[in-house]
């Protein structure tokens, strides 16, 4: 018993030692782990690095760019910039262009899509997944732009040591972050009316802003312009799909031709000056107007602001991707467009195809074959005459880069528009030379016409004329409802054109139309915001 | 004693650190207990003996050491009537002293396992389930969730169909809405993935690793308090699963079955003469492109499926170690072609007691490959879609199989061309282990420390492969694609714990203290692979392809808990019982300022039963009123939410700055304060029994409220860089009640035996709120989900404060006749729905909630028929109040399908409504899913073969189903949208199990 006894004492303090030892090693290593909880990320960027490349300025300001271009981070379709929108419906140039295009007598699309019939017919609720998408867009653009500014700062470039020849081009960077802000708070009070007003001094994730007024904005996008246009990159092929100085005063002169929407007070003789700036800069017309919407537009002169694609390094399944993709159906074939399948979506209205006369160039591309001039049926791809104007084929003939997401860039502003804005603004009283606007509507005239057949007399040069003859220079352009708007035609029962209020023949509609409602989600995210009147 | 009174009174805590040696001389008492009737080792009985106290472990031993005097020796265990014996010990004398218990209701005495731990069924003062290897769900078991379905109240078990598909488990509802609402499931002690569900997998079901043969019991912790021990992974509920242990003398068991599976539903669509008829009527120009065949898709890629499930298991035990090795291999084929899963595991458990008994040491191994086919993407789409009258073949063709002509995107492709030319295959290895010490300290009875260390590697391979010649390809102008994804996963955890047992001398009833500390890491890598536009179709996704884009994408993910945690049980006399626990969890996922979160639990039990106004009663045998509170948490959302990151754009997004195309770089939006979603919970519960338990249950109420939901919610826009925001915001709530009810209906009669069991749920969910500070504006705010076919970005559902989630959002149809009205031209929205806001305009304002896919009201029944040794079992579940929406109705029920420029076959209601135009928001496409199913008939029977047991058995899964609904399932997937689903089988199976 007794040496039992004393083999279990040692058993037992052996085993206590191995208890503690074990647990001593536990508690160590408990102690040392048990503070750290920090796992930063590995396989994306965070504040603390991104900056440390140089490089990484240009990437986010070219993502300020690529906001008017892609939908998100990958191809075509992958992390997308904004939610609560399938993706390729998201894209900021097709919500444009659908905003701009379907309500007006130039174009309806026949798909069923939640929220896009009523877009075609000037029936959209508070709630349309197409409205609330626009204004998000615009809203993404802003919040890049400001982010941008917020990142670099005097304060923050000293911090980070940046010095030299990239101080100097962040400088630039900024003025063009400016531009494309100031480009999308054009359409958010030309689409919207009163909006909030944010910038790069408000803190990211503040409280919901307080709404400013549509001519707060005005201010702020006239001030903005003024004071960046000398700081923006020269034009050249260095630059191209950057803003210029002449992108800049276009904006300026599509932004003073509508002051007396924006204001109420009328800013025309602001555009003359503003069209001149343009029309003085190095663009011509494009003597092939059919370069100016194929694969190689790029080369055209005309052009002074695009949004570029390229079928491998620029996807989207909006833009110009969607347009040309959209404008085909029926019997066309598709390998016509340089693409790979048609989706039977948009046509003209009535109206618009009936805008144009038998010689005019401009309608060359119209298809009419198996098609009817009207529409007694949205839905079906052969009421409507097909205008595929955007093509993804080169003015070569050959197809572009990719089948599917084309090469074709979006020409935001061309000569073609300041020509018009100089001839509208001369005939309200912005100042100018009437004789001047004849020779520049006269010169589109002329090449649309290919010879001087189509010109016109200077009383034939009058404000109606000047609005039809911008249906016909810039169709599909995504301008036609500010200019609709401008003539105060585009609600009301002035001008009836097809499917205007819902009915075949067209109705009056109501005036609330002319601004699109502000989105429900967002008066209840920010209750700051009062609704538009009439929604 | 002085000693001895320093270490009792300064508890746990310290003895870790100061293992003083305080070891007197005195006497030992060993001994073994049993239960009289079966003989069987009883573990955990209470062993006292004055003030020490000891409890008998696993094989029914108990060692009582250090001891003297003359006192009673008392056997006590729930479940059994006490026993006590009157025993003299003087310095160092060994006395044996072995004894048998009579059983009084012995479920109450079975072992539950818990969180950390074991506890006796009847002094669980929380709302635990116990579902042992003899009461599972037999037949063709891929996944071990199948096992339970239908078992335990409150517990929703949605499969998807596929052989081995993924498996959505819903205890108590739906508590999140962007998080995970799976629970944490923990097997063999080690808690599985990084939050909820089961970890990866290469596409189906992550726990089909686990063989269900090797599973002895699941236990659902289906309320807070019981599963708050995990904190901040517990608001979903956690599933325990125990695997088998070697018992016993050394045995080898071989179980096999083969299974027959047949399609039972099939989408009604037209049959070639109807599509005919349709394309005659609707679309005259399509009809010279119909040929004259007879067709019919569906049966052309579904077949019968064959399946075969063998295991071998050795098992053995000697008086200190204990084993269990079994091999399984198990293959199933879908009944639509190209799917099938086979798997191979391994799985090991052996434990081992060291010096003198005090040490215990468990190593459990479990090691499996999953091999899984799946039928490729659009088989099922496109073989509703293909016309009946078109052929399969078509020598004229690259693949030798009929398209439509041309390769507009207007067409469908034919089914058999993709079943035949494309592939999608994924391979999962994982492999799960451990090592679990427990060591009673030696100078202090009832202190046991206890570490455990374990991991998880699961490693993938999916892979798709779709050629550049397919119908579809050519039409996407996607022109081939190739896809890899190489996911790997570690998950490596330390659990250490120390549990102490005592019957204090300064207060009645017995007291079980747990105190812990965990650590778990998780370290992922997600790399994949998409090249389109493939230069060959020759590799068939073996090898790298030249291709016109590719997209690489690596992506890491790391994460950490840390955790601290200790519970108390209080037990007088199983009489009033009480446990309180309480969990500090702290995250990487969690911001900073909120990186620790504290989760308290507590809950009363008294036993009604065994207070005396009970006692006369004596069909009463068991009555326990239960009331738990508890908080828990939810952290199974995405990593590095807190970080401000900026995304890099890939080669396809670059932006074009004159020659230059730039890589762009997006700052994305971000909450740096996100945390755990916090769910708080009410449970009251009455545990009965009668007749010595021969009818027993439980009914339980709960009231679940969930607060700072990870919601994505709109934010003003503008303020931060996206328009939604990943954010700690809105709640919901879920109240419900459950009854289980198990009884014998008939005992030996006629030589029949026949015991019932019935489990009620009801579950009420409703999102509360989704941004409060906007008071009642909150009701207008909504957010659309549920994306279905037709159109593109059309959304069905809808999460709204007042609704449940994810309602239907639908237009209100208008009938007449009992059919939904369907106009044409001006008016026609009007006149066809409702105008809910009467403003003459019918848009998306218009549109209302309108019930959602969760069953208000769930019944299982399980009955056990024995009768001269066969074994007859079923077991048969109810839904009622699932709604579904029957998206291949809704997207192919409409005469506009056959004008496209190639005609889609028609889903058979549009001869009932007639519609020319797609009506996808129509509520007459959310359909009452409402049903009851016979999932399991068995007959078993054990008989001898040369002196072997065997039993043999045949079972019939999805015998019936009845239901309403028009569609192939009104179970598949819980979000209640059938957009070609894959279709429910019938399974038969036979099988056999041999023992030697």
């Amino acid at each position: 018993m007794t040496t039992n006894s004393s083999h279990g004492i040692r058993s037992m303090i052996r085993q206590s030692l191995i208890t503690g030892a074990a647990a001593l090693a536990l508690l160590s290593v408990a102690a040392t782990s048990c503070t750290d909880l920090t796992i930063e990320p590995k396989s994306t960027l965070t504040d603390a690095n991104v900056f440390n490349d140089p490089g990484s300025y240009k990437g986010f300001l070219a993502r300020v760019y690529s906001g008017l271009a892609v939908s998100g981070q990958r191809g075509a379709d992958g992390r997308p910039d904004i939610s609560g929108i399938d993706e390729g419906f998201s894209q900021y140039l097709r919500l444009l262009w659908e905003a701009q295009e379907l309500p007006s007598d130039e174009a309806v699309i026949g798909w069923g899509d939640v929220g896009l019939p009523e877009m075609n017919t000037q029936t959209w609720a508070v709630t349309n997944s197409f409205v609330v998408a626009m204004y998000y867009r615009i809203y993404f653009q802003v919040g890049m732009a400001n982010e941008f500014l917020r990142q670099t700062t005097d304060d923050k470039l000293d911090a980070r040591g940046v010095t030299g020849t990239l101080r100097t081009e962040i400088a630039t960077y900024r003025a063009e972050a400016r531009f494309l802000r100031a480009f999308s708070y054009w359409h958010g009070i030309d689409l919207f009316g009163d909006i909030p007003l944010l910038t790069e001094t408000d803190p990211l994730g503040s409280t919901p802003p307080t709404q400013a007024t549509r001519k707060e904005i005005y201010d702020f996008i006239v001030s903005e312009l003024t004071a960046i246009t000398g700081s923006l990159p020269s034009p050249g092929a260095a630059t191209y799909g950057r803003a210029t100085p002449a992108a800049a005063q276009m904006l300026l002169a599509k932004v003073y031709l509508n002051a007396g929407v924006y204001t109420g007070t009328p800013n025309y003789a602001g555009a003359l000056t503003a069209a001149s700036a343009v029309i003085n800069s190095p663009y011509s017309l494009d003597a092939n107007y059919r370069r100016i919407f194929s694969a190689d537009n790029n080369s055209s002169p005309e052009i002074i602001f695009a949004i570029p694609q390229d079928g491998l390094k620029t996807q989207t399944w909006g833009g110009v991707t969607f347009l040309v993709h959209a404008s085909c159906g029926g019997s066309m074939a598709n390998a016509t467009y340089g693409i790979d399948g048609c989706w039977w979506g948009i046509r003209l209205k009535p109206q618009a195809y009936n805008a144009f006369a038998a010689g005019d160039g401009r309608r060359s591309f119209f298809v009419t074959s198996g098609q009817s001039v009207n529409i007694t049926s949205i839905g079906d791809f052969t009421h409507g005459v097909a205008a595929p104007k955007f093509t993804n084929v080169t003015t070569g003939g050959a197809p572009g880069s990719h089948a599917t997401h084309v090469d074709t860039d979006f020409p935001v502003f061309r000569l073609a528009d300041a020509y018009l804005i100089y001839a509208e603004a001369q005939l309200r009283g912005g100042g100018g030379a009437a004789t001047q606007a004849l020779t520049y509507v006269n010169a589109l005239r002329q090449r649309a016409y290919g010879n001087a057949s189509g010109n016109i007399s200077a009383t034939e040069l009058t404000l109606p004329f000047v609005l039809a003859e911008r249906q016909r220079e810039l169709l599909w352009e995504g301008h036609r409802r500010t200019d609709l708007v401008r003539y105060g035609q585009f609600t009301g029962g002035s001008y009836i054109w097809a499917w205007k209020g819902g009915t075949a023949a067209g109705t009056a509609t109501d005036p609330k139309y002319n601004l699109y409602p502000i989105p429900a989600n967002e008066l209840i995210a920010n209750p700051n915001l009062k609704q538009n009147p009439g929604y | 004693m002085r000693p001895r009174r320093f270490v009792r009174n300064t508890l746990p805590a310290l003895l870790a650190l100061f293992p003083a040696v305080a070891f007197g001389q005195g006497g030992t008492i060993r001994g073994h207990v049993t239960g009289k009737t079966a003989g069987q080792p009883l573990p955990g009985v209470t062993v006292s003996f004055g003030s020490r106290l000891t409890q008998t472990r696993s094989d029914g031993q108990y060692v009582l050491g250090n001891i003297t005097g003359r006192d009673s020796l008392r056997f006590r265990v729930i479940g059994y009537a006490p026993v006590a014996r009157l025993v003299t010990l003087t310095a160092g004398q060994t006395t044996d002293v072995d004894v048998t218990l009579d059983a009084q209701a012995v479920a109450l005495a079975e072992m539950v396992v818990t969180g950390y731990g074991e506890q006796r069924a009847g002094n669980i003062t929380g709302a635990v389930t116990q579902v042992s290897a003899d009461q599972f769900n037999t037949g063709r078991i891929v996944s071990p969730q199948e096992l339970i379905r239908g078992k335990v109240p409150g517990v929703q078990v949605v499969d998807q169909n596929e052989p081995g598909g993924g498996i959505s488990v819903r205890i108590r509802g739906t508590t999140s809405v962007n998080a995970s609402s799976e629970p944490l499931y923990v097997i063999d002690g080690i808690p599985i993935g990084t939050g909820a569900g089961g970890g990866l997998s290469a596409g189906r079901n992550a726990l089909n690793f686990l063989n269900s043969d090797d599973v002895e019991t699941i236990t659902v912790l289906r309320d807070a308090s019981a599963a708050a021990i995990y904190g901040a992974n517990a608001a979903s509920g956690v599933v325990l699963i125990q695997t088998k242990t070697g018992k016993g003398r050394p045995q080898v068991t071989y179980t096999t079955s083969g299974s027959a599976s047949s399609i039972t539903r099939r989408p009604s669509m037209l049959t070639a003469d109807q599509f005919r008829v349709a394309v005659t009527t609707y679309a005259p120009q399509n009809v010279t492109q119909l040929a004259n065949a007879n067709t019919d898709w569906y049966d052309q890629i579904s077949r019968t499926g064959a399946g075969q499930d063998h295991n071998l298991s050795v098992t053995g035990s000697t008086p200190s170690a204990n084993w269990r090795v079994s091999g399984g291999f198990l293959r199933q084929d879908g009944i639509i072609r190209g799917s099938s899963t086979e798997r191979v595991s391994l799985d090991l458990n052996f434990s081992q007691r060291l010096l003198d008994d005090r040490l215990e040491v468990r190593v459990t191994e479990k090691g499996s490959r999953n091999l899984d086919q799946f039928t490729p993407g659009g088989v099922l789409s496109n073989a509703a879609q293909m016309g009946p009258t078109q052929p399969i073949h078509n020598a004229a063709t690259t693949t030798g199989y009929y398209d439509w002509p041309g390769n507009t995107l207007q067409s469908p492709d034919n089914p058999l061309a993709v079943l035949a030319l494309a592939k999608d295959r994924g391979t999962t290895y994982r492999n799960i282990g451990g090592v679990q010490t427990s060591y009673m300290m030696p100078f202090l009875a009832g202190l046991q420390a206890n570490v455990n260390l374990s991991y998880d590697v699961a490693r993938t391979d999916r892979q798709t492969f779709f050629p550049s010649v397919l119908h579809g390809q050519l039409k996407s102008g996607q022109r081939g694609s190739d896809y890899r994804a190489n996911q790997s996963q570690t998950n490596s955890a330390l659990e250490t714990f120390l549990d102490y047992t005592t019957q204090p001398l300064f207060f009645p009833g017995a007291i079980d203290l747990t105190a812990g500390y965990s650590y778990s890491q998780s370290n992922a890598e997600y790399p994949s692979y998409l090249a389109t536009g493939l230069s060959t179709d020759l590799l068939r996704g073996n090898g790298v392809t030249t291709a016109l884009t590719t997209q690489n994408v690596e992506d890491v993910q790391e994460s950490r808990l840390i955790s601290f945690f200790g519970r108390f049980n209080y037990n007088y006399n199983d009489r009033y019982l009480l446990g309180a626990s309480v969990r500090r969890d702290g995250s990487s996922r969690f911001g900073t300022g909120n990186q620790w979160g504290v989760f308290p639990a507590l809950s009363l039990g008294w036993r009604l039963s065994e207070e005396g106004f009970f006692r006369g009663m004596s069909s009463v045998s068991d009555l326990k009123l239960r009331a738990s509170w508890a908080k828990t948490g939810n952290q199974a959302f995405a990593n590095y939410q807190q970080y401000a990151t900026y995304v890099l754009g890939d080669a396809q997004t670059r932006a074009q700055f004159g020659s230059d195309y730039v890589t762009t770089i997006r700052p994305s939006a971000y909450d740096p304060n996100i945390q755990w979603e916090s769910t708080k919970a009410t449970d009251i519960g009455l545990d009965f029994g009668f007749w010595n338990q021969r009818l027993t249950g439980a009914l339980d109420w709960y009231d679940k409220k969930t607060d700072n939901l990870i919601f994505t919610v709109p934010v003003a826009a503008g303020t931060n860089l996206s328009n939604y925001l990943t954010t700690n915001i809105g709640s919901m709530k879920n109240r419900g009640l459950e009854l289980s009810v198990g009884m014998p209906l008939l005992q030996k009669k006629r030589g029949v035996d026949w015991s019932v069991q019935f489990t009620v749920a009801k579950n009420d969910n409703e999102l509360t709120s989704i941004n409060p500070v906007f008071g009642t504006n909150a009701q207008a705010q909504r957010i659309l989900t549920g994306l279905v076919s037709g159109g593109v970005g059309t959304f069905i559902q809808v999460l709204q404060p007042g609704q449940p989630v994810n309602s239907f959002f639908v237009y209100q149809h208008r009938f007449a006749n009992g059919k939904p009205v369907f106009k044409e031209g001006a008016g026609a929205d009007t006149a066809m729905y409702v105008d809910q806001n009467g403003d003459k305009v019918l848009n998306q304002d218009d549109r209302v909630p309108f019930h959602s896919p969760s069953p208000k009201l769930m019944l299982g029944h399980t009955s056990n028929i024995g009768y001269r040794g066969f074994d007859l079992s079923f077991t048969m579940r109810a839904y009622m109040g699932n709604y579904v929406y029957n998206n291949v109705s809704s997207n192919l029920g409409t005469y506009s399908e056959v004008t496209r420029a190639s005609p889609y076959n028609l889903h058979a209601s549009v001869l009932e409504t007639g519609f020319k135009t797609p009506q996808y928001l129509s509520d007459y496409y959310v359909e009452d899913a409402s049903f009851i199913r016979m999932d399991n008939i068995s007959l078993s029977r054990g008989f001898n073969y040369r002196q072997q047991p065997i039993r043999a058995h045949v079972t019939i899964q999805n015998a019936f189903t009845s239901t309403d609904y028009s569609g192939v399932d009104p179970t598949a997937g819980l979000n209640g949208l059938d957009n070609n689903i894959y279709p429910r089988s019938r399974t038969y199976s036979a099988g056999l199990t041999v023992r030697f």
